[in-house]
């Protein structure tokens, strides 16, 4: 113990002296307040996050061409989550942060299609294309999900289940931790599970 | 064909290389061998997924490995087991027949993959995913088929899952079985690949209030500094902030990671991950399991670190050597010679008995050196950053080797004898029995001490970066070394031959020898004079004084024709005066060291003394820097200075060339210089380190014994003169 304390007293003084403040990186902290946003939807409507104050509210990131996003919506498993939620009071926005000429990107007009091809069920689909709630909140996957609670703190932040894949069958038996902190949550309950490490594709900001 | 070319094409640009490159064309050439249906592979649309064998067939009840090799189009890429912020690790579910186990993915080390804010870890070009396959019971039939459900994820921009049913057939034969050679360089490369345990490296992790994981590691001695570019990769997600810089700090020889944990981090018991070092074929990966520092545990055993500079028969063979110069030195020679001397006066002796006496000063001289190498190892497992050369670094064990060795010289002028009843505790020549024989091999091996011969320094570094069992198997053959010119004679009858008759010429050697011994002397007291300053130094020749006296009192009391009276008294005297002899030198060695205080060697030339900080900055600078690691007490060193600094052509030539002149001193413990000795992998000085321009050009180790044109030349490699091409 002896031969590691003494270097390691001499890297913490070191360290002390060479430490400069670390930039603190945007991100949505589970149990802090969720960061305020503003964004347009397909139909050109601003939504901002305070407008859903006193609400729970569920943040979806998503790109209609990531294959994991394509095992979620092509089961119809997404829109069934979407629909049962919202029909308790959740607002849901799935949140697009593609950036142009990037996979997922698409006007508003073909976006349009997409979402009623796919029966997409959110309250809104916001447009994110320069990344800039993405990057507020730390979204690195599509999906990624957070759940806001009433009184504006983050209660989940990560992935929709427990078993990365892109096998749609494997969601008859994944934990689907968004449903499971929205159920708690709509009961007054502390989610048990608060965080996992969120599975996808990468969201496609600007290089 | 298009798309084979294509691959090809992406392959050469891969990183796996070249070989990579042979070996694909290879298996395009070659036709399965031996009934071994290889790889079954499939192809999505960017990959290409095989199954490969090891082996080239199974050998009941024998675990084998199979290899899950994944080739991707250029500038697509699979995943690690932690693919990063996005993707997907790749995975394989095996389908067996009865009896065999298949293990748990191996993982070759990961690249990074930064795209934007996020970071993703994993594969481009090729990689093959190792599984150990276990028999449990034994196996039937003669072949096998393992099958296997891989699924993955392969990306460049956008990601496409990709699946395949894979099988491999594998016949079953009793003999031993070759390796597969088409696979033979597969599995070599992706063994290089793989991360090796961080054995005998202390590793701690702790958080800091800011939100960052640290991670604290002190590798054991004599590895090699890692290479610039490291990189933390965390074995789970949401540990750390992938796409987060990390910061790198060196210093004590130990490093400290810091990496901004993850928004949501659930920080684990221990931090899991791989640590690559440096670039492509250069590469380090380190697995890393590192417990919270409150809990970490000294519980460095210190098994070989995977590449040591030296290999362990070269080591042998350097220590073996190494043993044999040391009877030449200044201090070891008088010994040695007049233990050689009383081998040809007690001529008469039955052979048998002198190779007995040859086999005791063997062992005293292996038992001396076994004591030795444990108590330093037993220092350094109980965190003592020492090296070899230790017991110099102690004042008292200089005053008390300055002592015994003024003894001995005093002896050899004749101004005592010492008696039969003291043989024992080391009369050199007087004793006949073979405890006489046995501590002579031992004041040898003490007097050895402060002649670290060449070649010894590279062998001892090595010995110290063992396992204990290995570094004492370099002891023992250093003491082989030592002790093998005096058992040859001892054996050998005809070789005493060489020596000249006993006569009266041997009093005359004997009294040279004392004054060969007396050098050592003045060598340790000048050594001791810079440990303990000008005051202590006086106070350690008052104290040789009076053992000098008590020796001589001793030595009247024993001459013929005195009184048993006379006789006691003087010895009675005698012995107290040489206690208070030995208990000044301890005084002097424990005083505090005042006035003409050891400042760094005043010695001419442009020396700046060496730090690690100062060492860094010259390297970031791009500046070369020759590094002279020395010792007061390490005569070699001193002997080098002269030879080839003295006429200062060299520091001329360093001022020509910029080089920076570093004089690293270690005549008193410096666990900085300890740290940066074993950097280079070594343990004791003297080193000469040239350090060429530019940040990343490797350091050049120098000879032990180097000469004015030795230095030069290394020099001039470095920068070839101007006018050449």
């Amino acid at each position: 113990m002896k031969r590691l304390s003494m270097p390691v007293v001499a890297l913490g003084l070191a360290s002390a002296l060479a430490l400069t403040p670390t930039p603190s990186r945007a991100s949505a902290v589970v149990g802090e307040a969720a960061p305020a946003f503003s964004l347009s939807d397909n139909e050109g409507h601003t939504h901002s996050l305070a407008d859903f104050a006193g609400k729970i509210v569920v943040l979806e990131w998503t790109n209609f061409q990531c294959p994991f996003v394509g095992k979620h919506y092509g089961s119809g498993h997404m829109q069934k989550l979407q629909k049962e939620y919202t029909g308790k009071g959740v607002i849901w926005l799935s949140i697009n942060s593609s950036a142009p000429g990037k996979q997922g990107y698409f006007p508003a007009e073909k976006l349009d299609a997409l979402i009623k091809e796919r029966h997409a069920a959110p309250t809104a689909y916001l447009l994110d294309s320069d990344g800039t709630v993405g990057r507020l909140y730390g979204a690195k996957a599509t999906p990624h999900m957070f759940v806001v609670d009433k009184t504006g703190r983050v209660v989940y932040a990560g992935g929709i289940d427990d078993t990365p894949s892109t096998d749609q069958a494997d969601i008859a038996t994944a934990k689907n931790y968004v449903a499971a902190a929205l159920d708690e949550v709509l009961a007054g309950k502390p989610v048990t599970k608060a965080t996992s490490a969120p599975y996808g594709c990468s969201v496609k900001y600007a290089d | 064909m298009g798309t084979t070319c294509r691959r090809q094409v992406a392959r050469m640009k891969s990183l796996w290389g070249q070989a990579w490159m042979g070996l694909g064309l290879a298996l395009i050439a070659a036709s399965p061998s031996h009934g071994a249906t290889q790889g079954a592979q499939a192809s999505s649309e960017h990959t290409t997924v095989s199954l490969v064998a090891e082996l080239e067939w199974v050998q009941p009840g024998e675990p084998f490995w199979v290899g899950l090799r994944l080739e991707m189009d250029e500038h697509w890429h699979t995943y690690w087991r932690n693919p990063g912020d996005a993707g997907l690790a790749t995975r394989i579910r095996w389908t067996l027949p009865e009896g065999l186990e298949a293990g748990p993915l191996v993982w070759p080390r990961p690249e990074r993959m930064p795209a934007g804010p996020l970071m993703s870890y994993g594969y481009e070009g090729e990689t093959l995913l190792l599984t150990e396959i276990t028999p449990t019971v034994p196996i039937s039939g003669d072949s096998v088929r393992l099958q296997a459900r891989v699924d993955w994820l392969e990306c460049k921009e956008a990601c496409l899952p990709g699946r395949a049913e894979l099988h491999l057939d594998l016949p079953v034969r009793a003999a031993t079985p070759r390796p597969a050679a088409a696979a033979e360089p597969l599995f070599r490369e992706a063994r290089r690949r793989l991360p090796v345990p961080a054995e005998g490296w202390q590793q701690a992790m702790s958080t800091t209030a800011d939100g960052s994981i640290v991670l604290d590691l002190l590798p054991p001695e004599g590895t090699p500094p890692l290479p610039d570019g490291v990189y933390f990769f965390p074995m789970e997600a949401e540990v750390v902030e992938h796409a987060a810089p990390q910061r790198l700090l060196r210093a004590g020889g130990g490093y400290r990671l810091e990496v901004p944990a993850a928004a949501n981090a659930v920080v684990p018991d221990t931090l899991r991950g791989v640590l690559v070092a440096g670039h492509d074929d250069d590469a380090v990966a380190l697995r890393i399991d590192a417990a919270p520092a409150a809990t970490a545990t000294a519980a460095a055993a210190t098994p070989p670190p995977p590449d040591s500079t030296l290999s362990l028969p070269l080591a042998l063979a350097f220590s073996f050597l190494g043993g044999l110069i040391l009877n030449l030195m200044p201090c070891v020679l008088p010994v040695l010679s007049l233990k050689v001397m009383a081998l040809v006066k007690h001529g008469g002796e039955s052979p048998a008995r002198r190779l007995q006496h040859g086999l005791a000063y063997t062992a005293g001289v292996l038992s001396f050196f076994w004591i030795l190498a444990g108590l330093l190892l037993a220092l350094r497992a109980g965190g003592e950053q020492i090296g070899w050369g230790f017991q110099l670094q102690s004042p008292a064990f200089v005053a008390f080797l300055a002592a015994l060795f003024c003894l001995i010289s005093l002896n050899l002028f004749g101004v005592f004898e010492v008696g039969a009843s003291l043989t024992r505790a080391g009369g050199i020549e007087a004793g006949s029995g073979l405890a006489s024989s046995f501590w002579t091999g031992a004041l040898a091996t003490i007097a050895a001490t402060p002649c670290t011969a060449p070649f010894m320094g590279s062998a001892l570094g090595y010995a110290l970066g063992q396992p204990p069992a290995t570094s004492l198997l370099v002891f023992t053959l250093l003491g082989l070394g030592m002790a093998f010119p005096y058992l040859l004679l001892s054996r050998f009858e005809g070789l005493l031959r060489f020596v000249p008759r006993p006569g009266p010429w041997m009093a005359s050697f004997k009294q040279l020898m004392g004054f060969v011994m007396m050098a050592a002397v003045v060598a340790l007291v000048w050594l001791f004079g810079r440990q303990a300053g000008v005051n202590g130094m006086s106070l350690l020749l008052a104290s040789l004084l009076v053992i000098g006296l008590a020796t001589w009192l001793y030595g009247r009391g024993e001459a013929p024709g005195k009184t048993p009276r006379t006789r006691l008294a003087s010895g009675v005297a005698a012995a107290l005066l040489l206690l208070v002899g030995l208990g000044l030198s301890q005084a002097a060695a424990a005083a505090p060291p005042a006035g003409g205080v050891a400042e760094p060697s005043a010695e001419e030339g442009p020396w700046e003394p060496f730090s690690p900080g100062r060492l860094a900055e010259l390297r970031a600078e791009g500046r070369p820097v020759f590094i002279d690691f020395t010792a007061d007490w390490c005569l070699t060193c001193q002997v080098n200075h002269h030879v080839a600094f003295g006429s200062g052509r060299v520091f001329e030539r360093m001022e020509q060339e910029g080089i920076v002149a570093l004089r690293a001193d270690w005549t008193q413990r410096d666990d900085r210089i300890t740290a940066a000795l074993a950097s280079y992998g070594r343990q004791g000085v003297p080193l000469y380190v040239l350090h060429g321009p530019g940040p990343d050009s490797r350091p050049r180790l120098l000879p032990e014994v180097i000469s004015e044109q030795v230095v030069l030349d290394a020099i001039d490699e470095l920068a070839p003169p101007a006018g050449s091409s």
